[in-house]
C-alpha cells in the first residue's frame, strides 16, 4: 500500500469522526501545552536572567556593608584595587526628591552612578547618552530617565525629551538620555520616576555627602561565585576590624548567581510539577485515544472484512490504524504547542512576579524554540504509537470471514 | 490449460462453543476458464463456506483447493491476501461498499493493495464502471447516494478492477427487487460473454437461469448428476417452466 493513499485513508476515517476525535484528543492537548508552557517560561526566565545585561548577570556581586561611618568612593576604589576577584566595581549612592514638568510631577527615585556604572551593568539607551567624566567631575546638573518615567512626566513613554529639563527637588537638570528600564528597583508605584544623576551631583544636591549605599563588583569571567563571595566577605571583616560574632549582620554579599540558582531550584520544582501534569495527562490522553481506536476497530469491523476480502494485509490494516492514532496524537499535540506558547505569553507576568518579586520590571519573553516543538511532536508520536498499538494489532489479527459478516 | 479452480475433497468442519458443525463434506467441484458456475442451495446448506474457500477468506479442514493450478492451503497469510488482491474478486449479498467514500475510490480500493500507480488504477476502474454500465454522471457520487441496483453495480465494477480470474458473488441479488435483480444479472451475463469466470451462490432457481452450470448443494455435499436430475425433474413438476436455465448446455 502507498503512503500516499494511506494517509488519504486515514484522513477520510478521521474526517468521518471529528466531534469524537476533537473530544478524544483533548488529553493530549493538555499534557503537550502543559510541557510547551513550562519549558518555554524556563526558557524565557533563564534567559531573562542571564542574558539581558552587558556583563553576565552571573557574575554580579551585590556587597553591603554596615560599619560604624559611611562608606565612600574611596572605600570602593580600595576595594577594587585590593580584590584581584572583581574585573570592576561601581557603587551608587540613593535619594528622593520632587521631580517636575511644567504640567506634571513625580517622587523621583534617585540613583547616582558614575559613568562607569553604565557600561558595567549593561544599561540599553533607547535614546540620548550616559554621563560623561566631565559631568561627574564637575557636579553637572543632568540626569537620565527610564522609560515609565518618561511617561509619568511627560505622558507618552515615547517622547523626545532629550535635551528638555526637569525640575529635581528646586534645581534644573538637563535630561541627557533615556534608559530602557532600570532593572533591579522594587518599589514602583504610579508615580515614581526611576531616574540617575551624576554621583557627585547627587552627593552635593540630594544625598549631602559623598557617601554610597550598594557597590556592585563584576567578577572576573568564570569566577567561582561561592568562593568570590566568601573570599570578599573575609576581606571586608579583616579591612573594617569586623569580629567573627558581628559578621552575620554587617556584611551582605550576595552574587547574583545565587539568586540564578535560587531560581532555577523554584523553577525545578515548578517543571517537575508541570512534567508530572504533562505525563499524566499524556497517560489519561493516550488511554482516551487507545479507548476510541477500540471503538473505531468495534465499528468498522465489516469495513476491515472487506478490505482484508480486497486483498488487504494484515500489516496494511496495522499501519492504517497506527496511523490514525499518531494522527490524533500529532494533530492534538499541534493545538498542544499553540495554546502553550500562548498560555505562556499569558502567564509571563505572573511568573515574573512570582520569581522575582512584585512590582518587578524584570522582563521575560517565552522562548519558543524548535528543539521543543521537535521534542513535542516526537512525544505525541510515541504516544501514538504506544496506544495505538493494541487496538490496531486487534484490528488486523480480525478474522476476513467473521468480520464480513459482523453485525 | 488446466481449470481456472480445482476443489477436490474439501472439508469444513466449524468448531465452536456449541461443538462442531460439519459444513463442507468433500465437495469437489471444477471450474473452466469463462465458466458462468452458479452454486444453489437452501440456507444452511454451506453455499457460504464454500465461497469463502473458493474466495481463499478461508482455508479447508481437509482436501485440496488449487486456484489456477496453486495450491493454496501452502500459502501463508499474506501470500493469500496477495492472491485476493491480484486474482479474485468478490461481490457480496450486501454489498459492501464504503458508504462515505466515492464510487471511484470504491472501485479503485482493491488496486490501493496491489500497489497499482495511480494513473492507471483511474484508468482501470473507469473501464469496469463503464462495463457495469453505471453512468458517468454518478462517478464522483458518495456510494451511499446511490440507489441498491447502482451500488450493487458498483460492487461488480469493483470485483471487476483487478481483472481477476474468478468473480464469485454470494447472494449478489439477495438484497434487490426482481426487476433491479435482472439487471445486475444480465451484467454478470454479459462479463461471461467477455470471457469472465464466475461463480455465482444463490438459492433462487430464477438467478441460475442466467449460468452456463449450476451444482447444487445440500447438507454440505454437492449432488451428483443423478441426484441433481431428480430434483429438477420434481422442481420441474411442482413449477412448470423453471426446468433449464438460459445458455444451459
Ligand atoms: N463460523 C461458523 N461457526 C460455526 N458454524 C458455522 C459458521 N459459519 C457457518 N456455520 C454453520 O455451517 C453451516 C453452513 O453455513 P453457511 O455456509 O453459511 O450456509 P449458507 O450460506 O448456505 O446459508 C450452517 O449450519 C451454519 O450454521
Ligand atoms: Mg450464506
Amino acid at each position: 500500500m502507498r503512503v500516499r493513499d494511506l494517509m488519504q485513508e486515514t484522513w477520510s476515517a478521521l474526517d468521518a469522526n471529528r466531534g469524537r476525535s476533537a473530544l478524544t484528543v483533548l488529553g493530549i492537548v493538555i499534557g503537550i501545552s502543559a510541557v510547551i508552557a513550562m519549558t518555554s517560561l524556563i526558557g524565557g526566565i533563564n534567559k531573562a536572567l542571564v542574558g539581558e545585561l552587558g556583563l553576565s548577570q552571573a557574575q554580579l556581586v551585590y556587597i553591603n556593608l554596615f560599619v560604624d561611618r559611611d562608606l565612600t568612593y574611596d572605600d570602593v576604589d580600595k576595594m577594587a584595587r585590593d580584590l584581584t576577584d572583581y574585573q570592576m566595581m561601581v557603587a551608587s549612592s540613593y535619594g528622593s526628591a520632587e521631580v517636575s514638568t511644567g504640567k506634571k510631577k513625580g517622587s523621583g527615585n534617585l540613583t547616582g552612578v558614575k559613568p562607569a556604572y553604565f557600561t558595567a551593568t549593561g544599561a540599553k539607551f533607547v535614546d540620548g547618552r550616559a554621563f560623561t567624566e566631565g559631568e561627574e567631575h564637575s557636579g553637572a546638573m543632568a540626569i537620565i530617565l527610564d522609560k515609565e518615567g518618561v511617561r509619568t512626566l511627560f505622558g507618552d513613554a515615547d517622547a523626545k525629551v532629550v535635551g528638555q529639563t526637569v525640575r529635581v527637588g528646586n534645581d534644573e537638570c538637563t535630561i541627557v538620555g533615556v534608559v530602557e528600564g532600570s532593572g533591579g528597583s522594587y518599589m514602583s508605584g504610579e508615580d515614581t520616576v526611576n531616574a540617575y544623576m551624576p554621583f557627585s551631583t547627587m552627593a552635593t544636591r540630594v544625598v549631602g555627602n559623598r557617601s554610597v549605599s550598594q557597590i556592585m563588583g563584576f567578577a572576573q569571567e568564570g569566577s567561582n561565585m561561592e568562593q568570590v563571595v566568601d573570599r570578599t566577605k573575609d576581606y571586608l571583616a579583616l579591612t573594617y576590624n569586623i569580629p567573627e560574632s558581628e559578621r552575620e549582620d554587617s556584611i551582605y554579599v550576595y552574587s547574583m548567581q545565587s539568586m540564578i540558582d535560587s531560581v532555577n531550584a523554584t523553577m525545578g520544582a515548578f517543571s517537575l510539577l508541570m512534567t508530572a501534569v504533562a505525563g499524566i495527562s499524556l497517560l489519561v490522553g493516550g488511554i482516551g485515544i487507545m479507548n476510541m481506536m477500540l471503538t473505531n476497530v468495534t465499528e468498522r469491523i465489516r469495513e476491515i472484512g472487506l478490505r482484508k476480502a480486497l486483498g488487504a494485509r494484515r500489516s496494511d490494516i496495522t499501519r492504517q490504524f497506527m496511523l490514525e492514532s499518531i494522527c490524533l496524537c500529532l494533530s492534538g499535540g499541534l493545538i498542544g504547542v499553540a495554546l502553550g506558547y500562548g498560555a505562556s505569553f499569558g502567564l509571563t507576568g505572573l511568573v515574573a512576579a512570582a520569581f522575582m518579586g512584585e512590582g518587578s520590571s524584570m522582563q521575560v519573553t517565552p522562548l519558543i524554540d524548535v528543539g521543543t516543538v521537535l521534542f513535542a511532536t516526537i512525544i505525541c508520536i510515541v504516544t501514538g504509537v504506544v496506544f495505538g498499538w493494541y487496538p490496531a494489532r486487534r484490528a488486523a489479527k480480525l478474522d476476513p470471514v467473521e468480520s464480513l459478516h459482523y453485525q | 490449460m488446466g481449470y481456472v479452480l480445482d476443489v477436490s475433497g474439501v472439508h469444513r468442519i466449524y468448531e465452536s462453543a456449541a461443538g462442531y458443525t460439519h459444513a463442507l463434506r468433500g465437495v469437489s467441484l471444477t471450474v473452466s476458464r469463462g465458466e458462468f458456475l452458479c452454486v444453489m442451495g437452501p440456507s444452511g446448506s454451506g453455499k457460504s463456506t464454500l465461497m469463502n474457500i473458493l474466495g481463499c477468506l478461508d482455508r479447508p479442514t481437509s482436501g485440496t483447493y488449487r486456484l489456477e493450478g496453486i495450491d493454496v492451503s501452502e500459502l501463508d497469510d499474506d501470500e493469500l491476501a496477495e492472491l485476493r488482491a491480484l486474482r479474485l474478486g468478490f461481490v457480496f449479498q450486501s454489498f459492501n461498499l464504503l458508504p462515505r467514500a466515492t464510487v471511484m475510490r470504491n472501485v479503485q480500493l482493491p488496486l490501493i493493495y496491489s500497489n497499482v500507480a495511480p494513473s492507471e488504477r483511474v484508468e482501470r476502474a473507469l473501464r469496469a464502471l463503464r462495463s457495469v454500465s453505471l453512468p458517468a454522471e454518478y462517478y464522483d457520487h458518495r456510494s451511499n447516494e446511490l440507489s441498491g441496483g447502482q451500488m450493487q453495480r458498483v460492487a461488480i465494477a469493483r470485483a471487476l478492477v483487478n481483472d481477476p480470474a474468478l468473480i464469485l458473488a454470494d447472494e449478489p441479488t439477495g438484497n434487490l427487487d426482481s426487476a433491479t435483480s435482472e439487471m445486475v444479472l444480465k451484467t454478470f451475463g454479459r462479463l461471461r460473454d467477455e470471457g469472465k469466470t464466475i461463480v455465482l451462490i444463490t438459492h433462487d432457481p430464477e438467478v441460475s437461469q442466467w449460468a452456463d452450470r449450476t451444482v447444487h448443494i445440500r447438507d454440505g455435499k454437492l449432488l451428483t448428476d443423478e441426484e441433481e436430475r431428480e430434483l429438477v425433474q420434481s422442481m420441474s413438476a411442482a413449477r412448470p417452466g423453471l426446468g433449464a436455465g438460459r445458455g444451459h448446455t
